[in-house]
């Protein structure tokens, strides 16, 4: 029945529909508006789950060296023939004619299935729809309540479709499309100015990697003369089957390099790594489901995801594949440091995004087959764990009056008691206590790293720092935890009197999410066998991407150390928050620059204000300045001709009648000259 | 005789009688007399007209002059409506009253020491009673008791 | 043709002066020098235009055309629009006799009957009703009386210069439009039976256009009713009261 190019369309369909229906319909809607855009999410989630199966059980029946897809055009976008020269690495596609002088630039709109894209539906979907039914809570009586779905739907379709395309036009474009959204969600409380600052803020920062990444796309243009994923056309796409089947098929050396430092610099921007992290915790002036939804669970994971993609374009460089795994190491190290000291949940757990982004960026950076499906692994774990938590602040803020200061509250265990237990859950996911979701995916992840150390010291340093930052993790999510939910019970007086547990469609979707976050690891781990579905990904299926280096045993023991890490965190947190406070006081005031730097994030912002933001803000007021006095001078000085003219005229307005049929004798006269006159005489006259 | 020197010498007849009518279209401030001048143009271009339907031996002249006295008929009788309502409106057939079609800065225009030539009011001699004549008096003034 | 610009210019001049001499301005005088000026000018003018060839014809046709163009001139002149009046009368006169010579005969009478036998007496009505004292104070002055004669002046300069630049230069004299012979006119538009051609005219090769001025001077009809109707009411609304 469900045919696996219906799925595809479909899939995205869904939530188009429920945006647009909500988009016309919402002003009259009102309080029912979420009603479309969760039920068509909620269809799109239940088709990725049945597309997912469909693409286990192709690959299963098809174990192909290359992996598995599948590719449905809908239709041609746009063309425009002899566009290129046959550049060095065009080749032909299986089966085709050898390739003409000039290539065409083809833009088809195709939809394409393999493991990658549907698992990551699958994830997009599922915790879109959870956040939807949240935010029918979260958002109650709020004036732009059918906005609010609108712009939700609109954002899943761009997500849906940013992992569906098969083309790197199109990425760019849902690319882009997600970031808009990013931006509209984030200043969705468009009166408050600091929610209109930090959605600029976004979506100037992503402009920086987008810019890299355009180029990066057209650098991969002029090299591959293709931009399509997959063969098409007769013409191999970037990575499709033809060149994934032959080695020397990608290009190597500077090239590579660029293409990949470039691709990377959009990955930045969109994943919130360092050094372009900074929009990432500004965006928690958004609503908190769209926190969760976007700057936790899926959408910053679209960097990872088109890194993942592109495993081909990145194994042909070392060097950018270092580059990777060291801004993923600085991120994730520098995320931990921040988190330990921010006094505002939301931005404790906007610093672990970063933190645990830095994670999969560290995995991919390894470039072994292991540690990518290692960070894809723990892409999906964290999506679970990190909307969870997020979804649970969300759940403090709404009872706290919208008061997400940690220093204002506290003790709220009894008081909220489901939101207790879910953000217990999430932390322990988060810290990587074993057996929840978040152990497995990271120790994968420090397991791969730790097996690349092996032959790289600067891979075995990275190690160390991943391990360091998971016992920080530890830290500051329990920090988090035990200042929120534990001690003397404190309420902050704008919360009134209804300091109370959130209605049941906030606690419901925690729960379900808490259930992953407690079992999605050691499923995937075991009896889901991800990476195995994963490996089936052509990108990932490739022969040259290196597999597993054997080193036998080294699992156990990078096992064993996390764990302790973790648990030592666990442990260190709570004797330093559960007791008395002068002890946590104490080791700031021992490690006060450190502290400094940390509570200060690093002073990126003011760093940043004072190279990029000032002299632009002063280019733009010398400008402006110009505008208004030189430009504006010279407009408005040839504005004023016609009026000086005007009013010397006005004096011609006599009033008398006689006088303007004098003046239109006049006129009479000048015709009369022009036309009779002249022509008769003018010529003798001379 | 030369008819080309006959046309030539009524076309100019013909520019007179327009560049006088027109003279007196913009000089004059008597309503009347510009519809007076304004027919009068009318008329020079008639008698052009004439002249060129003789030189070309056609009728088309003339029978558009018949058409001119149609429309001049017409021209007439609306006008005098008009300057019949003009008059009823200021009480004179002064163009120069109606100049309200300036611009806000603009002075009105004024007439140059008008009161010195204005008519003089006429003198009020004392009016006498013709002997034997019963004076003019007002027939509700009481002139018997009406009663005892 | 420098020499007719500069006598053609020289009269305009002079006509202009005399026009603004001729016309009405308060208690200033100068009309006859004005009269005189115009006279001059006009001589100008005619010194440059083609005799008519035949004197019998030149003086009835100079006879007429003064009598037209001093008439007009009088009544541009004269302060009590009355007199203006009676000399466009007389103007009227001239320029029937004018049409006349033209052999154009119907339009002779006609525009003694309709112009002086209709027009003329309405708008003497309509003085009389609104003006029974005579000169009223506006009637004394002109409205830029330099200005005025200077565009009239200028306007039947260049309109003569206009006419005899045409007809005085070579080149397009040798236009397809040389006049017809005498023979041919006698039997068109200066046949005996002026009154029957006109007529077929009219009504065959005109039809349309003299139902449309039947129509023209109908809704000319209601309309005057219609204006002059509003200010018998004065009383009723304020539409009568500017």
């Amino acid at each position: 029945m469900f045919e696996i190019p219906i799925l595809m369309v479909l899939i995205p369909a869904f939530p188009l529909a429920g945006t647009i229906v909500t988009a016309i319909f919402g002003k009259w809607l009102k309080h029912e508006a979420h009603w479309p855009v969760i039920v068509s999410i909620a269809c799109s989630c239940a088709l990725s789950l049945v597309l997912l199966s469909q693409v286990m059980h192709e690959v299963a029946a098809n174990p192909l060296a290359v992996g598995w897809e599948s590719t449905f055009e809908l239709w041609n976008w746009t063309g425009v023939p002899e566009a290129i020269a046959r550049p060095e690495f065009a080749a032909p596609a299986e089966g085709a004619a050898a390739l003409p002088e000039r290539l065409p630039f083809v833009v088809n709109v195709t939809l394409r299935s393999d493991p990658l894209t549907s698992i990551m539906l699958a994830v997009v979907t599922f915790v879109a729809s959870l956040v939807a039914i949240y935010a029918v809570g979260y958002m109650h009586g709020d004036p732009g309540y059918w906005r609010f779905f609108t712009y939700i739907g609109l954002f899943v379709f761009s997500m849906t479709m940013l992992v569906s395309v098969s083309n790197f036009v199109l990425l760019y474009v849902f690319w882009e499309a997600v970031g808009l959204c990013s931006y509209l969600l984030v200043g969705f409380w468009y009166e408050k100015p600091s929610a209109i600052a930090a959605g600029k803020k976004a979506f100037l920062v992503n402009r920086v990697g987008d810019f890299g990444f355009v180029l990066g796309l057209f650098l991969i243009w002029t090299t591959y003369g293709t931009l399509n994923y997959h063969d098409a056309d007769g013409i191999a796409g970037v990575l499709g089957q033809t060149r994934l089947a032959t080695s020397g098929g990608f290009a190597a050396g500077g090239v590579a390099t660029v293409i990949c430092l470039l691709l990377m610099l959009g990955a930045c921007g969109k994943s919130a790594q360092f050094p372009l992290h900074v929009w990432l915790p500004d965006a928690m002036e958004g609503p908190t489901p769209v926190s969760a939804l976007i700057h936790a669970a899926t959408m910053v994971t679209a960097g990872v995801y088109m890194v993942t993609r592109c495993t081909p374009l990145f194994v042909a460089s070392a060097d950018a594949q270092q580059v990777v795994a060291i801004v993923g190491a600085t991120t994730c190290a520098l995320g931990g440091v921040i988190a330990l000291t921010q006094t505002d949940l939301k931005r404790v757990l906007a610093y672990s995004t970063i933190s645990q982004l830095g994670y999969m960026f560290l995995a991919l950076g390894c470039g072994t087959l292991v540690a990518i499906t290692a960070g894809m692994f723990h892409l999906l774990t964290h999506a679970f764990f990190k909307a969870l938590l997020f979804l649970a602040a969300g759940s403090v803020m709404h009872a706290m009056g919208g008061i997400i200061d940690m220093r204002r509250f506290s003790g709220l265990r009894k008081l909220m008691p489901y939101t207790h237990w879910t953000f217990l859950f999430g932390g322990l996911a988060l810290a990587g206590v074993i057996p929840f979701a978040g152990f497995w995916s990271k120790d994968a992840i420090l397991a791969a790293v730790h097996e690349r150390g092996h032959d790289s010291t600067l891979y075995l340093a990275l190690y160390w720092v991943g391990m360091i930052t998971a016992f920080l993790t530890a830290i500051y999510t329990f920090r988090a935890f035990f200042l929120t939910f534990y001690g003397p019970l404190r309420v902050p007086h704008e919360s009134g009197h209804h300091a109370h547990e959130s209605p049941r469609t906030m606690t419901v979707p925690l729960m379900i999410l808490a259930v992953f976050a407690f079992g999605a690891g050691m499923w995937l781990e075991g009896p889901g066998d991800l990476a195995g579905l994963l490996g089936q990904t052509p990108s990932l299926a490739y022969q040259s991407v290196p597999r597993a280096i054997e080193h036998g045993g080294s699992h156990l023991l990078v096992m064993t150390i996390s764990t302790i890490f973790a648990l030592s965190g666990v442990g260190i947190a709570a004797y330093l928050y559960l007791g008395d406070d002068a002890s946590a006081t104490r080791l700031a005031s021992l490690l006060a620059p450190l502290y400094w730097l940390s509570y200060g994030k690093f002073f990126f912002d003011p760093i940043y204000n004072a190279l990029f933001v000032w002299p632009l803000l002063m280019l733009a007021k010398a400008s402006d300045l110009t505008d208004k006095y030189l430009i504006d001078g010279l407009v408005n000085l040839v504005g004023s001709v016609p009026p000086w003219i005007g009013a010397r005229l006005r004096s011609l307005q006599t009033g008398m009648v006689q006088f303007y049929a004098l003046a239109m004798v006049w006129g009479v006269v000048v015709l009369i000259v022009t036309l009779l006159v002249w022509p008769a005489i003018g010529a003798s006259l001379k | 005789m030369d008819e080309q020197a006959l046309l030539t010498n009524y076309l100019i007849v013909g520019a007179l009688l327009f560049g006088i009518g027109l003279v007196g279209f913009f000089s004059r401030r008597n309503m009347i007399v510009m519809f007076l001048c304004a027919e009068m143009m009318l008329q020079g271009v008639s008698v052009s007209l004439v002249a060129w339907g003789r030189y070309h031996n056609d009728w088309g002249g003339q029978v558009l002059v018949i058409f001119i006295l149609t429309v001049a008929a017409c021209e007439a009788a609306i006008a005098l409506a008009v300057v019949l309502t003009l008059f009823h409106k200021s009480g004179k057939l002064d163009i120069a009253v109606w100049q309200q079609l300036r611009e806000d800065n603009q002075a009105a225009f004024v007439d140059r020491d008008l009161s010195a030539l204005a008519p003089k009011p006429a003198v009020q001699w004392p009016k006498l009673t013709p002997a034997g004549i019963e004076p003019d008096h007002d027939l509700e003034e009481v002139t018997h008791r009406s009663h005892l | 043709m420098n020499e007719l610009v500069s006598v053609i210019g020289l009269g305009t001049a002079l006509l202009a002066a005399g026009l603004w001499l001729v016309l009405p301005r308060g208690a200033a005088s100068g009309k006859a020098l004005g009269a005189v000026l115009v006279a001059i000018g006009l001589g100008l003018f005619a010194s440059r235009v083609p005799g008519l060839g035949g004197w019998g014809a030149s003086v009835v046709f100079y006879l007429l055309a003064g009598v037209t163009v001093l008439a007009a001139l009088a009544t541009i002149s004269f302060r009590k629009p009355v007199y203006s009046a009676i000399w466009f009368g007389l103007s009227l006169v001239g320029t029937a006799g004018l049409l006349l010579f033209q052999g154009a005969q119907f339009l002779g009478v006609a525009t003694i009957v309709v112009y002086a036998g209709a027009i003329l007496v309405t708008f003497l009505f309509v003085l009389m009703l609104a003006q029974p004292e005579g000169q009223a104070p506006y009637d004394q002055f002109s409205w830029g009386p330099r200005l005025a004669g200077l565009t009239g002046a200028l306007m039947v300069g260049v309109l003569t210069l206009a006419v005899l630049g045409v007809f005085q230069n070579p080149d397009l004299a040798k236009r397809p439009t040389a006049p017809f012979p005498s023979a041919e006119l006698q039997r068109d538009i200066l046949a005996d039976e002026h009154m029957a051609h006109l007529g077929g005219q009219l009504f065959s090769k005109h039809l349309l256009a003299v139902e449309v001025a039947g129509t023209l001077l109908l809704v000319a009809l209601v309309g005057t009713v219609a204006i002059v109707a509003q200010i018998r009411r004065p009383d009723q609304g304020g539409s009568s009261h500017g």
